[in-house]
């Protein structure tokens, strides 16, 4: 008896870490035929540029991840990044201190997860709805506030962070390194987490076993506020200004690199390390076809056949397990 | 006898006399359990069938192998005369066999009209010809007496009055043979008459009935044949007029008592917990009481109302009359953890609705209730989940290759011992098991009695719902009888017969 335990134990258990094999090897494909094809995807310069560029929507992923695994969907993040951008402008160029301004939109963020949880929990609404009408209507909020005008930010200081880098890395990927390791304990190391997949597989289930659901439908949607948020941040900072409209059909970018990362959209699989590959796969397709002149239309093209090939072949897989 | 009435009638042309349908050793099994055992029967063109049995008895598994919906594994099917292979539901309506289930199967946000002709709509140059089928649909209905529109929302009458539709629905293209699972089962008894007028309607234009259904009046009033089904097996077919129903209740229980019923008896202790005419949905006053070191059985036909009062003793439904004493305080169970806390522990009577993750490791689906207790801090004890884990899977001998398999990948029984094992894991003062042997083999089934001893010899209390007879009346040291959401009577350990307990159920 336990010897068969030890002995089938390695293959079912190295699935998720064979998955993610899979996708980092695609990667480095994709850098290395980059590397060969293009003279300029190698230097630093652009390696740089990619890891910032990938760095935002990854940790929007993560955020988002929470989200699907518990069996919902979260439409707003794109929107709460331009929210983001504006109260943080507006804060500091208001002199309030930037860790406070920083903090401030954190705390917004929060709000904004806190109101979705509501909605789905207490008021019974579909996941895609609420986060939908957060979508649109938090963009008109910020335009009222802005009067549609971008606000520049008059910090130095603040804008420095984002340009910079420490150890030669990208400060901006440095945040993504600062996500991933909490979010990574958070979901496979604290309850919490093992609650987030048990409500995605089997929500009455779950309930029957004692697991409190609505708090853990708010905390899935709060992180997912906090993390977007926090990406509002880091844009402002990186582009100086605050301005309502940015991070456009983020949302949709972020829900491709967790799909293409192996969450599945119907609840219950997903990691860390699967939508953060994501994320720097569609970068580097984005930074490679800008490279290569392809027309960027194509980029649009090619980000949804290789959503569509890499979900496919995923769910052979599974089913082939 | 039946098979040689098809013998001396071969692929009869006078089918008015002969036989439509035919089963010839047909036989289901699935991994761990053996559905139904070879069966021969002959149904006759024209008459009207029941069969009874109790649940497991291999009912539903004859219609969905008679309406194409699983595959048999072995014997043949044959229809007026010829083998058919019957794989499909679209094959056994081609050949004119129908039916109507228990539960409505159709679209409820449609219009009666739409969902009679839906799959068949009339349609001319691409455009539906919605008034013509509203006026078609109307004819039907008022030609089989019923009093209802066509043109309203299917969703908008009543669960009885859509069971009459979805009967009307299958009495349309060609219909032969029209199997009738439990329709009754949600109808009021005026419902019940029209849809009677129906079925007899029926019978008379040549059309061969098989009725299921518990209730022995209706057996009697309508049918011309009945088949005793148990435990997968045929018992015997009787003429109408030469049974009775004690004789049918008597083929229907197991006389021979299992093997596989250790009963322990132990002394019982305090009163673990009262209920006082405790009211909810789906039930109404019901008082009992579990002291430790008892099964409490709760019997009574499906829908009678005993997962509902548990699963509002559980606090998973609000109760609306009556209360609850734990240890003798009366207490307020708002919620599952509330239940929990007090020291109960709910196995559900769905594994796929209400009792696992399906696609989760088995080791989580063991560890759910417990996360908080093998966390210190934020953090889960790696050493200690897995500790909880297999523990169980040693001691129930959960047949898994390892703890992060998934719970999908398992057989049934297995299934059922993971909801049993996770609340080993959590530990508890009352256990309440709601139909812990369903598609469970008997190897698995007899583990779980012991388990029951197991449990009450640490001082548990036991609430045991099951359908199947034999199980609580062998197991329940006081058995409590259901019907229609109240409690109709209660007896000590095997004080009463198994006829007078399920004559009580089923209200003959």
């Amino acid at each position: 008896m336990t010897t068969d335990t030890v002995a089938t134990e390695k293959p079912k258990r190295n699935y998720n870490v064979l998955f993610g094999l899979t996708l980092l090897a695609l990667l480095v494909f994709l850098w290395i035929l980059l590397s060969l094809t293009t003279a300029s995807f190698a230097s630093g310069n652009n390696i740089a540029n990619l890891l910032r560029q990938g760095s935002m929507i990854a940790i929007l992923a993560v955020g988002q991840t929470f989200v699907i695994i518990t069996g919902g969907i979260d439409l707003s993040v794109g929107a709460v990044v331009g929210f983001g951008t504006v109260i943080v402008a507006m804060m500091i160029n208001a002199g309030w201190p930037i860790w406070v301004a920083i903090l401030s939109t954190l705390l917004v963020g929060v709000g904004i997860g806190l109101f979705h949880g509501f909605g789905i929990v207490r008021m019974g609404l579909p996941p895609f709805i609420i986060t939908l009408a957060t979508l649109t209507s938090l963009r008109g909020i910020g335009l009222l506030m802005t009067n549609g005008n971008s606000i520049n930010i008059n910090s130095d200081e603040f804008t420095a962070f984002s340009r910079n880098s420490v150890l030669g890395i990208p400060n901006l990927f440095w945040m993504v390194i600062l996500v991933a390791i909490p979010a990574y304990v958070f979901l496979h190391h604290s309850r919490w987490g093992r609650y987030l997949f048990s409500v995605g597989s089997n929500a009455e289930a779950s309930r029957l076993s004692g697991v409190n659901i609505q708090r853990t439908i708010f905390m899935a949607y709060v992180l997912s506020g906090l993390l977007a948020s926090f990406v509002g941040v880091l844009l402002a900072a990186r582009i100086g200004i605050g301005n309502p409209t940015q991070a456009e059909g983020w949302e949709l970018q972020a829900i491709a690199s967790s799909v293409i990362g192996g969450t599945s959209l119907f609840g219950a699989i997903g990691s860390v390390h699967g939508p953060l590959l994501g994320a720097f796969i569609l970068a580097t397709i984005n930074n490679g076809a800008n490279l290569l002149n392809v027309n960027s239309f194509w980029q649009r093209i090619i980000t949804g056949a290789l959503i569509i090939i890499i979900v496919y072949f995923d769910g052979l897989r599974r089913r082939a397990k | 006898m039946n098979t040689l009435m098809a013998h001396l009638h071969p692929a009869g042309d006078n089918l008015e006399s002969g036989t439509i349908l035919e089963l010839r050793g047909l036989e289901k099994k699935y991994p761990g359990t053996h559905a139904l055992k070879p069966l021969d029967l002959a149904f006759k063109a024209g008459e009207i069938h029941a069969i009874v049995g109790e649940n497991g008895a291999g009912k539903s598994t004859l219609i969905k192998l008679l309406t194409g919906v699983i595959p048999r594994t072995s014997g043949e099917i044959i229809w007026r005369g010829k083998p058919t292979a019957l794989a499909t539901p679209h094959e056994a309506m081609a050949l004119g066999i129908n039916a109507v289930h228990q539960e409505v199967v159709l679209c409820r946000h449609l219009t009666v009209a739409a969902n009679i002709f839906l799959g068949e709509e009339n349609v001319r140059f691409g455009i539906l010809q919605q008034r013509a089928m509203v006026r078609e649909a109307q004819q039907i209905i008022d030609d089989l007496g019923f009093d209802l529109p066509a043109h309203v929302v299917l969703g908008e009458l009543t669960i009885g009055q859509q069971q009459l539709i979805a009967a009307a629905r299958a009495t349309l293209r060609g219909t032969k043979f029209l199997i009738f699972d439990e329709p009754t089962a949600y109808l009021t008894r005026k419902e019940a008459g029209q849809l009677f007028a129906l079925i007899r309607r029926l019978k008379a234009e040549g059309v061969t009935i098989i009725y299921i259904s518990h209730r022995m009046e209706e057996v009697f009033e309508l049918a011309d044949r009945v088949t005793v089904l148990r435990d997968g097996a045929f018992i015997g077919t009787r003429n109408i007029s030469e049974t009775s129903d004690a004789e049918l209740v008597k083929m229907m229980i197991n006389r021979s008592i299992d093997q596989i019923y250790h009963k322990e008896h132990f002394k019982f202790g305090a009163t673990i917990v009262e209920t006082k005419m405790l009211s909810g949905k789906g039930f109404e006053e019901v008082s009992i009481s579990v002291r430790a070191g008892e099964i409490v059985g709760l019997y009574g036909l499906i829908g009678a109302g005993r997962s509902e009062f548990v699963t509002t003793l559980y606090g998973r439904h609000q109760k609306s009359a009556g209360s609850v004493l734990w240890d003798g305080k009366e207490v307020s169970i708002s919620s599952e953890q509330d239940a929990m806390r007090l020291g109960m522990a709910l196995a559900p009577e769905s594994r796929r609705d209400q009792g696992l993750c399906l696609n989760l490791p088995v080791g989580l689906n063991l560890n759910l209730p417990i996360y908080k207790r093998i966390s210190s801090n934020m953090l889960i004890s790696a050493k200690r989940e897995k500790e909880f884990a297999d523990r169980q899977i040693g001691g129930l001998r959960i047949k898994t290759p390892t703890r992060h398999a998934l719970a999908s990948s398992l057989s049934g029984g297995n299934q059922q011992k993971i909801v049993i094992g996770k609340w080993l894991n959590h530990g508890a003062k009352l256990f309440i098991f709601d139909e812990p042997t369903v598609g469970v083999d008997v190897g698995t089934k007899a583990e779980i009695y012991r388990l029951f001893g197991e449990l009450l010899s640490k001082g548990a209390g036991i609430i045991l719902i099951s359908s199947y007879l034999p199980e609580v009346y062998e197991l329940a040291d006081t058995l409590h009888v259901f019907r229609r959401g109240r409690l109709v009577a209660s007896h000590g350990f095997r004080a009463a017969s198994h006829e007078e307990v399920l004559t009580q159920a089923i209200g003959v």
